[in-house]
């Protein structure tokens, strides 16, 4: 596995990568991104493939997950030590949420007659 | 929208919102609201998609039916989206799986 450790190299060890997805769950179970993919119009046989485009997938909303979750944890540390000891438990509201996604280029609005 | 669902897409869109919950919990949060789950989940929904369809594109660009490995890459390019790091979400430790719905019926392509 120590091998695979420098990413910085393209090409080789992403080849390795993806023959290694052969036995490898991700989150999003297979024949969800497969259900997906094939409405898109897109066949693939290869389950490796599918998995591929599952982890690309997670991974995009586990960045922008990362980003709202700096955004509340910034906006915690601004609060007083009193009131942050009373919530501990990190909440992800619509108000971390936009800013995070905003860096991404996605303006998120609530349609005003959304109750 | 919702009229327009079938049944075994709802159940798809369930499994995708599992997993956008799995994945907000895995980066630390412990509760998050209704809004903003189905925001992230209809961009998940959206992204494979899009991945789906860019990937066809790519596929039929070059002659083939069928999606190959270099079809997922040039379309995840496309997207902006940095390939390298795939490989460092995919080994994170807090990784969490999910029993995939059951099969009903047989799918329409």
């Amino acid at each position: 596995e120590s091998v695979h450790q420098d990413s910085k190299t393209a090409g080789v060890p992403l080849i390795d990568f993806v023959q290694q997805l052969e036995d490898y769950a991700p989150t999003i179970p297979d024949s969800v991104t497969a259900f997906y993919l094939n409405r898109a119009g897109l066949e693939c046989t290869d389950p490796r493939i599918t998995r591929l485009m599952s982890l690309a997938a997670q991974k995009f909303i586990s960045d922008i997950a990362n980003d709202a979750l700096q955004h509340c944890k910034m906006k915690a540390s601004g609060q007083s030590s009193k009131k942050q000891n009373k919530d501990k438990k990190l909440v992800l509201t619509m108000d971390d949420l936009t800013p995070a996604l905003s860096e991404y280029g996605i303006n998120v609005k609530k349609p005003a007659y959304f109750v | 929208m919702a009229s327009s669902m079938d049944p075994r897409e709802v159940s798809r869109r369930k499994a995708l919102k599992v997993a956008v919950s799995a994945l907000v919990y895995e980066v630390g949060f412990e509760k998050a609201e209704e809004s903003v789950l189905e925001t992230l989940t209809e961009m998940l929904q959206s992204f494979l998609t899009e991945l789906g369809r860019s990937c066809r594109g790519y596929a039929e660009l070059a002659g083939r039916s069928e999606g190959m490995m270099t079809d997922v890459f040039m379309a995840l390019v496309d997207m902006g989206q940095n390939v390298q790091s795939i490989q460092s979400h995919a080994r994170r430790h807090t990784k969490s799986v999910f029993l995939p719905p059951a099969h009903t019926a047989a799918p329409t392509t």
